[in-house]
């Protein structure tokens, strides 16, 4: 088999007109992995929902209340 | 029910199984008929304690008045590699931002946040005020008591007959001599109420009565003087408790008031004198790899792993590993340590969005697509969708299937419209259909939203030298080199301007 690989050599000019063209492309923003959470954090931003929660359950309330008198 | 439990027995019962309303509500029947009974009392301060208690090693949120307003600098310009602020002193080594996505701060994406890691310490008082609208994940809160202050209002509205203790009716020094019931009061004063002068002041008290013999109050009196930023006297407080007796706990504390006053060379030294003491101390061996971290040292994946060595199944060093992987060109052992930590029974949207993105660049597309949809149906607020959707557009363009890459970045932008990633990439695939002013518009909006990314001002930079304007080409390019030094598209296009320049 060596006959056949000698077929395929690449061709490599040396001479005459050469072109090289690199176009630089526009580069993408890297696929982000997502950072997981440490249990404070979570803790935390748990604690915070339930607080606007029941922040916003009681300005509910007391828009109820104030049509009636 | 024939026989009725003892009240008291009851609402320790509860209180032992985590049900803190439940005992809350019994011990206050308790203290309506005898209002002088110290055990109900002091039980109540526990179970309402518990309810608010977060880790006080773990809470570390720096304020933009704290960040911009630091009297503990001591040189404005640290040396390399002794400081955690400007991560382009630290050694070298770090990933490139060509690789891995950068924060806000200049670090690269960390596989695990902290609530001390979302502050950031953006450099300047510009880019502390634009942070909140920008990113997600690295937002300064406008001061550190905040949001306690917050949780605190909260948990007053809770309580419509106002809160359980009147503190300002307290006698303290009675208290104090009391040691049985000052920890538990102190624990309630300093993380229910939040209100750090009367703690301080109960805890000077204490430490006097115990003949300054005590180092639990001298840790707690480090605590307060650390929330009130005198971190200079908090150090004095936490040295003098660990001549009274080594903790793990005050190691921590201390190391994190090294941290704030960035030393973390210090630091570094502390943990190494902690784990003199206690060897293979999983706790010290991770604020060692935490700050190697911060530091952009490569040899936080080796500390991680020494972490792992005493406790393999500890998330953080996991997941920290895992996306040092992931970025270094390894998805398959990024896929195998999230796959572990599935195994553990972490189950939220962000393991899903990452095991997607591993299989994906793993080759193991069996598994993509339906982990994406989990971690779609596990998201719990629009940022987090949006962050799936725009790892889904990069899916896409894999298989390039463009127009669905189109979509899937148009559905992050309609989740978040603050995601600068999903605005330049978009722009990019404007441009492969010569929609030459949408992409510019984008690319703008991209910059503006995240100036600390080199893509959209090189992408910018390209796209005016292609029409022809070659002064925006040229600050922009600029601003791209300072955002990534060596990169060398930049540089060539910088160097073409300039011999146009020169023609000119």
């Amino acid at each position: 088999m060596p006959e056949v690989k000698s077929m395929f050599r690449e061709v490599l000019p040396k001479q005459g007109q050469l072109c090289v063209e690199a176009t630089p492309t526009m580069v993408l923003c890297k696929p982000k992995l997502l950072p997981l959470k440490s249990v404070t954090l979570d803790k935390l931003e748990k604690m915070q929902r339930e607080a606007q929660e029941a922040f916003r359950q009681q300005e509910l309330a007391q828009k109820e209340q104030q049509p009636q008198p | 029910m024939g026989l009725d439990m003892d009240p008291l027995l009851q609402a320790w019962s509860y209180f032992r199984r985590r049900k803190f309303q439940l005992c809350s509500e019994l011990c206050g029947r308790i203290l309506e008929k005898t209002p002088l009974d110290q055990a109900a009392w002091s039980l109540k301060t526990r179970a309402l304690t518990e309810m608010v208690y977060v880790d006080e090693i773990d809470v570390d949120q720096e304020g933009i008045a704290e960040m911009v307003l630091d009297e503990n600098a001591i040189a404005q310009v640290a040396r390399p590699g002794t400081s955690l602020k400007l991560p382009g002193t630290s050694q070298v080594g770090g990933p490139s931002p060509a690789v891995r996505p950068i924060t806000q701060s200049g670090r690269p994406l960390t596989g695990f946040v902290r609530p001390s890691t979302q502050s950031g310490r953006p450099g300047t008082m510009e880019q502390a005020i634009r942070t909140p609208r920008t990113a997600h994940t690295a937002r300064p809160v406008t001061s550190v008591s905040g949001r306690f202050i917050r949780l605190g209002t909260a948990s007053m509205l809770t309580n419509p007959d106002g809160p359980f203790i009147n503190l300002s009716r307290l006698n303290l020094a009675k208290y104090a001599q009391k040691p049985n019931l000052a920890k538990s009061l102190f624990e309630y004063i300093f993380h229910h109420e939040n209100d750090l002068k009367n703690a301080l002041d109960l805890a000077a008290l204490a430490t006097e009565y115990a003949q300054f013999k005590d180092w639990w109050w001298k840790v707690q009196l480090g605590k307060c003087y650390y929330r009130l930023g005198l971190y200079r006297e908090a150090e004095k407080q936490f040295k003098s408790s660990l001549c009274n007796q080594d903790m793990v706990d005050t190691f921590l504390y201390l190391a994190k008031v090294y941290t704030r006053l960035d030393q973390p060379i210090t630091a570094l030294n502390l943990f190494k004198q902690g784990l003199d003491r206690f060897p293979g101390e999983v706790n010290l061996l991770c604020g060692i790899a935490r700050i190697q971290e911060e530091m952009n040292m490569t040899t936080a994946t080796e500390c991680y792993k020494d972490v792992l060595k005493q406790d393999n199944t500890h998330v953080e060093a996991l997941a920290c590993i895992g996306s040092n992987h992931f970025y270094s060109d390894q998805p398959e052992i990024a896929l195998r340590f999230y796959r572990r930590l599935l195994q553990m029974g972490v189950y939220n949207c962000q393991l899903f969005n990452n095991l997607g993105l591993c299989c994906f660049y793993a080759q193991q597309y069996d598994m993509t697509v339906s982990s994406f949809e989990r971690a779609l149906s596990l998201a719990e607020n629009d940022e987090e969708v949006a962050d799936v959707w725009y790892n889904l557009g990069h899916v896409a363009m894999g298989i390039g299937d463009v127009n669905l890459a189109y979509q899937c970045f148009k559905l992050t932008l309609a989740n978040n419209n603050d995601h600068a990633e999903a605005y330049n990439n978009l722009a990019v695939l404007e441009m492969r259909k010569n929609n030459i002013e949408q992409a510019r518009a984008l690319l703008q909006t991209a910059s503006n939203l995240a100036p600390h990314m080199y893509e959209p001002h090189y992408n910018f930079a390209a796209l005016s030298d292609k029409v022809g304007d070659l002064q925006s080409s040229y600050i922009a390019a600029k601003k791209s080199e300072t955002a990534f030094p060596s990169h060398a598209d930049t540089q060539r296009l910088i160097q073409q301007l300039k011999q146009h320049f020169a023609v000119l």
